[in-house]
């Protein structure tokens, strides 16, 4: 559990896991990127949570990029191609 | 043209594989002068251009749908649509955006369009999964624990990106589609805010809640609390 720190935006765990995001991006304000810093920095809840936080977003983009997305075979390349110039024309 | 975060902005985000892998990002130099000429045809009714756009394009269509839709059949309707479109809305195309942007526009607009039709399995709340909080701010379940080395040395992978997957389905259509846009393509808040139609606070607060769930999803499957 945290101590209480100097900060009243980062001072606990629930503030400072509001700002991961940012936190991550790099876009929070350097001043409360201190205070969340400091937060981490005593509190050992926070560390953990960051680090699964940041594991599961490694884990998702790992699925979304595995499987090697297929092309689009150039049959139904072709099926949609006729499909849509002959809607093209009606229209 | 949609500009990818730069990999210096996002110091702090190591995690992230490189998107660049995906070989789906395209030069920040911008189109290239036969691309405009290309467009350019298009929009006089030249319907040899019209095939030469699709040809170029079909397949970044399609990937980008399937990765938002997860299903072969559907990609292949927002490809139809996204192209009917292109056919029919040529003329309006200002050029004020880049004709890549308005195509990444359309595919998502449509991709998304198909999963707000598409009946979720079942209802999750994402409260179950979210971390909960004393009145004071601290969390309510300590220790919490620190399982993220244990995803990694689990001999289940496929359970685990089964279980994944099913968790990005259970997710809101509009929270996938950021989830997908951030976090896989790359894209700045700002521009995933554009395309959806979302202020960038938004953005964020989708964001954070989909990994929020995803995390606790997680952590119930490796047996603790997501709180």
């Amino acid at each position: 559990m945290a101590k209480q720190t100097r900060s009243k935006r980062a001072g606990t765990c629930k503030q400072a896991t509001s700002l991961i995001t940012d936190y991550l991006t790099g876009t929070l304000d350097p001043e409360i990127t201190n205070e969340l810093e400091h937060h981490l920095g005593v509190c050992p809840d926070c560390v953990a949570f960051l680090k699964t936080y940041k594991k599961t977003i490694q884990v998702t983009q790992s699925l979304l990029l595995s499987g090697n997305l297929p092309e689009l075979e150039r049959s139904k390349q072709k099926a949609l191609h006729k499909s849509i110039g002959s809607h093209n024309e009606r229209g | 043209m949609v500009e990818a975060k730069s990999v210096e902005a996002r110091s702090n985000r190591q995690y992230f594989t490189s998107y660049e892998e995906t070989g789906e990002l395209r030069s920040s130099a911008g189109e290239s002068s036969r691309e405009r000429s290309l467009v350019e045809r298009l929009k006089a009714g030249d319907t040899d251009a019209f095939d030469a756009i699709f040809h170029q394009n079909v397949n970044q269509v399609y990937r980008r749908a399937l990765r938002l839709l997860g299903n072969e059949a559907d990609a292949e309707d927002v490809v139809q649509e996204v192209f009917l479109t292109v056919h029919k809305k040529a003329k309006t195309f200002r050029g004020a955006a880049e004709f890549s942007t308005w195509l990444y526009r359309l595919t998502v607009n449509a991709a998304l369009g198909k999963l707000r039709r598409q009946k979720r399995s079942k209802e999750v709340l994402y409260d179950d999964y979210l971390p909960k909080f004393q009145k004071d701010g601290h969390h309510l379940v300590r220790p919490v624990v620190d399982w993220s080395d244990k995803v990694d040395d689990r001999s289940d992978q496929r359970e685990l990106q089964r279980l994944l997957g099913q968790a990005l389905e259970q997710l809101k259509p509009m929270d996938k589609a950021v989830v997908v846009l951030s976090d896989l393509e790359g894209y700045l808040d700002r521009e995933i805010g554009n395309t959806l139609g979302l202020s960038v606070a938004a953005v964020k607060t989708r964001l954070h809640r989909s990994r929020l769930f995803l995390r606790g999803k997680l952590a119930v499957h490796l047996g603790y609390s997501p709180a």
